[in-house]
């Protein structure tokens, strides 16, 4: 009876909307970055998976529905920049500089420390494309042999410590332009960073985002030239 | 009839993607060569906005949702985690702050150099 009713794909596609739903309201009740929707979701399924005892393969039933979604998800990011196209035409060096050093210099960091703190090869992968934004960074670790379930990870702590410190980052340093403070935060912490960026100002909103789509593109190509598989 | 038609036009993408992918003598992810696709697809007028404007919007709103699945199997690799956790996290927040300061600091540059240039 309950193997009927777990492992019915129905059943994972209903738990993670729920879950996902309850992250929503919690973010928004809360306007806490720490209660990150995603974040929160992933607590609520693996919980109930571990406290009921239902097997990973059950809720892959239909968590693999969802999966499919995820290059159609990808693809669409292309309307997120052609929407922007006059705001980067308008800053096409700045967009580029900000964006092409800051994805070589997070990967850099992200080797070099990994080296430095003796982490193994695989996880040291799967933290290479974390700075950008989810369905890309997927993409890269399984390219380039990382865990994806470890990059998704990486990739949501990344993106609450832009959230959370950009702010206090730009007071630190005095970074006050608007075009500065929107490329940084996109480059560095993709969508969750990009939520910051828009509460900032209009500008910094929409070249964060674009911010974001770029140095995706931008490490995606890097990281597939320098690690081939 | 129209999200239907939205979605197929978006998959297509996806398809073409996934094909030329095949036929590339390396590997790169067949998603980014269909955003690239549709990107170019776009600012050539090849396709309009409104032809898949809905259905890009409900997936770009509600993109999180989708990646709910690929972290779960994070349940396989909790060993792995735990035992890394401390340095995991740590070079996540670190390099999160360094590179935001080296993007900024390169924007900057790139300001002034062009504010020169203009002059």
């Amino acid at each position: 009876m309950m193997k009927a009713l777990f492992s019915s794909p129905l059943f994972a596609i209903a738990l993670s909307v729920f879950a996902y739903m309850a992250g929503l309201w919690l973010n928004r009740k809360t306007h806490l970055a720490l209660f990150n929707p995603l974040l929160v979701a992933y607590v609520i399924v693996i919980s109930f998976l571990i406290v009921f005892s239902i097997p990973l393969e059950w809720y892959e039933k239909g968590g693999s529905f969802i999966d499919l979604f995820l290059a159609p998800a990808t693809t669409v990011l292309a309307l997120t920049i052609y929407r922007q196209r006059s705001i980067v035409r308008q800053h096409l060096l700045a967009v580029f500089a900000g964006t092409i050093a800051g994805s070589i210099a997070s990967m850099g960091f992200i080797w070099v420390l990994s080296r430095i703190l003796n982490l193994p090869e695989d996880i040291a992968f799967s933290l290479l494309p974390k700075s950008i934004t989810t369905p890309l960074a997927i993409a890269v670790s399984n390219s380039i042999g990382g865990i994806q379930a470890v990059t998704v990870l990486a990739v949501i702590i990344t993106g609450i410590t832009g959230n959370i410190l950009a702010p206090i980052v730009f007071r630190l340093f005095r970074i006050k332009d608007e075009i500065v403070q929107g490329i940084s935060i996109g480059t560095a912490s993709h969508a969750v960073g990009t939520s910051k960026a828009l509460e900032l100002g209009e500008i910094q909103g929409a070249l964060s985002s674009v911010a974001m789509a770029i140095s995706g593109i931008i490490t995606v190509i890097v990281a597939t030239v320098v690690f081939p598989a | 009839m129209k999200y239907l038609k939205q979605l197929a036009i978006v998959f297509l993408f996806c398809l073409a993607g996934e094909s030329i992918s095949f036929f590339l003598p390396f590997t790169f992810p067949s998603t980014i060569i269909s955003l690239l696709l549709m990107l170019v697809c776009l600012l050539c007028n090849v396709i309009k906005e409104d032809t898949i404007k809905d259905v890009s919007d409900f997936l770009l709103m509600n993109m999180a949702f989708f990646f709910i699945p690929a972290g779960v199997e994070i349940i396989e690799h909790f060993a792995l985690i735990r035992s890394i956790l401390i340095p995991f996290i740590l070079i996540a927040i670190v390099s999160t702050i360094a590179v935001m300061l080296v993007s900024a600091g390169a924007v900057a540059l790139a300001l002034k150099a062009e504010r020169r240039f203009r002059k």
